[in-house]
């Protein structure tokens, strides 16, 4: 690790002033300190934000919910009033790393998680998110390491996040603050495609921080399912993911929300899969034809994956919307 | 008797609470840090190595290289080739790079946090060559023959006939406890704790390589966290610490990152098999053919040739036999749990359960039907041997009557639900000489000494119970100490054999002094008991005499030894999403008599999470393009975790074969792998219909099937 100078900011407008200076933030850690051993992440300053009080407060019964950037996933997961309102949200907490790293990390550094490829993570090969320029070992890697949507030439990394996909899928609004004041992204908006640029993975400025996540209640987040497919149990990221919303009125889906993820190098919507959902009845040929719309052109293992994803996450939607 | 009794492990306290203290948990003063630096690219030379960054980081007392090292260390000998080491090749000894991952320099550092930075900051560059690591992408006609054998001279025309290739992939060991290596010299004498498997052929590797005596040199593990066969040789980077820690007249630690971990040791190499099965249409077992091709290094040719085992699973009349290896640019592979078996029972278990579809006959009548009565290889008898009570039990504790055989035919809540089956062997091997010292001092208490190890297992408890019950002493009298050089001669814990080997030495010490007591000796009264097992030969003895490793395998004083189970499992795949759960195995063993039923039921349980893992997860993804394991962290590598594993039952049938050892134990330690891998692959099968054939059984494969 290298030196880097450490400041506790004691609140959000010191965070801001630190962040807006260049500094790092820092806060479950549960990704970048490991970034910072490997030296894959060089700050020459980072700023914990643990201790800004006002990052922590959350509000799940209000409209909308309002969660803290500081929240931890094993908080927020465990809480009944977002299992109610909000039920993809939490299972893609619940589904997403270890009981321990939950109770570690934050919603917000969970939004902004660091790439799993294995070409970014090992800290050597050429990859041009960690070192812009250096090439893309990931693209003749193995398939299985490779999105399906949304890449570019500079890069094929998936986005590994569960958090994100069903956030999308939930139409929340990331709240942020810079010096510049306070405003407002769509969750859909925050992630950037790598395009020639996959260093840059976000749409925040300099000094700009999220300071909470914004969840609007409503049919298509109340009835909505995630789903992750994975080679085990517990403990690993998906090879593929969905969230599914959906409206339904006397049998006919009337609004849908379809979100991929780990398949794509951002949390992907799929509009495609909407329009093959909205004005039919949820049946298992729609879930699969809304599947198969996802990813129409597709091919590899996390494409399956994402397929198998998109269908289960409609018929378990579906169930809630109470289709039977 | 306190065998046969559930103790609990000696050391569990100590464990659980952090007491035990392990190679990287001591701290000697003035004790100096070390990391490794090891090369990006697979093939070629080193052209320059700039190290002035990392030198002239404050705290940091060196960074050795090749230049450093060329010349100093004596040329050794790979496990293979009768020596102590993983490989013959010393990566440090020139410029040339043979694998990703190779060590190109040792950094010492006065911290742990300046080494690991000064190991980022050194430079290296190289002249890179073509490169191949996986199999797919080399040539047949380049393989080395390590095994061509048959019995009878022509197949047999049967009327049905399986005829499949089968895979595995890479694997690696990822013990819980990484590799470390703490030296320190006292004079011209050097001490080092380090996880080893082999703590005497550790000393003498390491005396070999730096030009001491093997007196001068004392390897201590008392404790080691996981070997599963990746600590049973010397791993460079103990020799490197040894130098240094002599150089810099300072003891040294170093720590291996878990990425590290697999490119500086063994790993287990890829593997296909084509098996080609000749049967009645009744279900007679006519004719067995295997073909078996796996990586090795170019380095080192390390045949892991597992027909001699799988061969004497059924009775055939007819059986041809062929492995060859395919050197790629790997670190050398080696033993991992259950190494010539796991991937080579998979193939034929699945083979077989083919078999079964065709003929339509139930899998586990067709492997009963199939019982030999002499060993098929040898015609010679074997030992006990109780397969097909281990399929009888297993069946009737699953409920295997209860199936439908027809694919896809059961299911529950919307999920597809599959039983499959699979038998195991494992060799009860039967190690090689091994002596013991017992002394019972004047407080009554009765210290057992051998330089055997326990890898967690809870050997040490084990062995105390075998001298409780020798000398007839209370077993909470007996102290075990293993897991030191300077100990009597002890074996590699390896093979599934410390029991037998080790614990025949214990035994025999524990009569020794049971003897004396009663002849009116009094305490303090110290014996020594030397073990030769029945079958070793003069050129064995003269190995043994050598220092190199003695392991007497199955086939020994005109008997056949194995250990035997059946494994049945349970799987619900979801049709829509292809993944895959293991409810429930059930698994029954003839593991010959069962010192601690605790102990013992922990290692199958062990092995039958491993199975497991193997059927549906672990694998080293290779990037074929840069020939370098790609992904090799935990995150990428992926074990069973608890959520994994359902309810396993074990079941131990417990018969003693005195044709194996004194204690008429056989091993656990292994043999709970073999078969999990092929029963869950056959019961994926019965659930989907889909036969996987190339493991691990991803579910992207069951859902494209659908």
């Amino acid at each position: 690790m290298r030196a880097f100078q450490y400041t506790r900011a004691r609140s959000l407008s010191e965070a801001v002033t630190a962040a807006a200076a260049g500094a790092t933030p820092l806060a479950g850690g549960t990704t970048l300190v490991e970034l910072l051993r490997a030296e894959i992440a060089r700050p020459a300053h980072v700023v914990d934000l643990r201790w800004v009080g006002e990052l922590r407060e959350w509000d799940t019964a209000g409209e909308p919910a309002r969660i803290g950037a500081l929240t931890s996933m094993a908080a927020l997961a465990a809480d009944p009033l977002m299992a109610a309102r909000f039920p993809a949200v939490v299972e893609s907490l619940q589904l997403a790393a270890s009981g321990q790293l939950r109770a570690m990390a934050t919603i917000g550094g969970n939004l902004l998680q660091a790439s799993r490829c294995p070409a970014f993570r090992d800290g050597r090969s050429p990859c041009n998110r960690r070192a812009p320029g250096s090439g893309c070992a990931a693209r003749t890697g193995p398939a299985h390491d490779h999105a399906v949507r949304g890449t570019s030439t500079a890069c094929v990394a998936p986005y590994p996040g569960d958090l994100a996909v069903a956030l999308v899928a939930a139409d929340a609004e990331i709240e942020t603050r810079s010096p510049a004041g306070t405003r407002r992204i769509p969750a859909a908006a925050l992630h950037r495609a790598p395009g020639a640029t996959p260093e840059r993975e976000h749409v925040l400025g300099r000094g700009e921080l999220i300071a909470a996540v914004l969840v609007p209640g409503g049919p298509t987040a109340r009835n909505a399912a995630f789903v992750k497919v994975r080679d085990r149990g517990s403990f690993a990221f998906a090879l593929g993911s969905a969230a599914v919303g959906l409206e339904v009125s006397a049998g006919l889906v009337i609004a849908a929300r379809v979100v991929l993820g780990s398949v794509a190098t951002i949390p992907w919507r799929s509009h495609e899969a909407e329009s093959v959902l909205v004005g039919e009845r949820l049946t298992a040929g729609t879930a699969r034809a809304a599947a198969d719309a996802a990813l129409a052109g597709t091919c590899g293992p996390r494409a399956e994956a994402a397929r198998g994803a998109v269908t289960k996450a409609c018929l378990t939607a579906a169930s809630r919307a109470g289709v039977s | 008797m306190s065998i046969g009794s559930p103790q609990v492990r000696a050391d569990a306290v100590a464990k659980v609470t952090g007491v035990a203290r392990y190679a990287a948990d001591h701290r000697p003063p003035g004790m100096l840090h070390a990391r490794l630096v090891t090369s990006t690219i697979a093939r070629g030379l080193i052209t320059s190595i700039d190290a002035s960054d990392a030198s002239g980081l404050p705290g940091v007392r060196a960074v050795i290289t090749h230049h450093d090292l060329a010349g100093e260390l004596n040329p050794v000998q790979a496990l293979v080739d009768g020596g102590h080491f993983h490989t013959a090749a010393c990566p440090l000894a020139g410029p040339v790079i043979r694998h990703a991952g190779q060590i190109v320099a040792l950094v010492v550092a006065e911290t742990g946090e300046v080494a690991e930075r000064a190991a980022h900051a050194v430079d290296v560059r190289y002249a890179t060559g073509p490169a191949v690591l996986d199999l797919a992408d080399t040539d047949p006609a380049d393989d080395v023959e390590v095994a061509r054998w048959e019995v009878g001279d022509r197949m047999p025309g049967g009327a049905v006939a399986v005829d499949e290739v089968y895979t595995t992939p890479a694997q690696h060991h990822h013990a819980i406890e990484l590799y470390a290596v703490l030296a320190q010299w006292r004079g011209a004498s050097l001490e080092v704790d380090v996880p080893t498997q082999w703590v005497q052929g550790e000393q003498r590797g390491l005396a070999a390589a730096l030009g001491v005596p093997e007196s001068a040199v004392r390897v201590r593990a008392p404790y080691v966290g996981g070997g599963f066969g990746g600590k049973a040789v010397v791993l460079w980077h103990t020799v490197l610490v040894a130098w240094a820690a002599r150089r810099l007249a300072a003891p040294v630690r170093l720590f291996v990152t878990r990425q590290q971990c697999a490119t500086v040791a063994s790993f287990r190499p890829q593997s296909t098999h084509r098996v080609r099965l000749t049967a009645t249409s009744g279900g007679r077992l006519l004719g067995y053919e295997h073909d078996v091709r796996a990586q090795t290094s170019r380095t080192d040719t390390v045949g892991l040739a597992g027909t001699a085992m799988t061969a004497r699973l059924y009775a055939t009349s007819r059986i041809r036999c062929r492995e060859t290896v395919a050197p790629v640019d790997a670190p050398t592979p080696g033993f991992m749990r259950a190494p010539a078996e796991f991937g080579h029972a998979f193939a034929l278990e699945s083979a077989v359960d083919e078999l079964a579809a065709r003929l339509q006959v139930d899998p586990v009548a067709l492997r009963l039907r199939n019982e030999p009565a002499r060993d098929p290889v040898t015609r010679l008898p074997f030992g006990g041997r109780h397969l097909s009570q281990c399929l009888r039990l297993g069946a009737e504790l699953f409920g295997w009557a209860d199936r439908d055989p027809r694919p896809r035919s059961m299911s529950d809540a919307g999920e597809l639900i599959g039983w499959g089956c699979a038998a195991s062997l494992y060799p009860a091997n039967g190690g090689g000489i091994v002596e013991c010292r017992m002394t019972l001092d004047e407080d009554g208490r009765a210290v057992v000494e051998v330089a055997a190890t326990d890898l967690g297992t809870g050997a040490a408890t084990v062995l105390a119970q075998i001298a409780a019950d020798a000398a007839g002493l209370d077993p909470g009298a007996v102290v075990v100490t293993l897991g030191d050089s300077v100990l009597p001669a002890g074996l590699m814990a390896a093979g599934s054999c410390t029991t037998g080997s080790a614990g025949s030495a214990v035994y025999r010490a524990g009569l020794l002094l049971r003897a004396a007591l009663e002849r009116g000796e009094s305490a303090p009264v110290t014996v020594t008991a030397r073990w030769v097992p029945r079958g070793m030969t003069p050129a064995l003895h003269a190995a043994h005499r050598r220092g190199s490793r003695v392991q007497l395998g199955p086939v020994r004083d005109g008997r056949v030894l194995f250990a035997y189970g059946a494994q049945f499992a349970e799987v619900r795949v979801d049709p829509v999403t292809g993944m895959v759960r293991v409810p429930r195995v059930v698994g029954v063993f003839d593991a010959g008599r069962i010192v601690n039923p605790r102990t013992a039921r922990a290692q199958l349980v062990g092995g039958i999470t491993w199975g497991i893992g193997h059927a549906i997860m672990e694998r080293t993804p290779i990037d074929r393009s840069r020939a370098a394991f790609s992904g090799t962290d935990l995150g990428a590598c992926h074990v069973a975790t608890h959520a994994d594993v359902g309810q396993v039952r074990v079941e131990m049938l417990d018969i003693a074969d005195p044709a194996v050892n004194p204690l008429g134990v056989k091993g656990v330690g292994e043999i709970g792998l073999v078969g999990t891998v092929a029963a869950v692959t056959n019961a994926v099968y019965h659930a989907t219909g889909v036969r996987v054939r190339r493991l691990p059984v991803e579910p992207a494969v069951l859902v494209s099937a659908r």
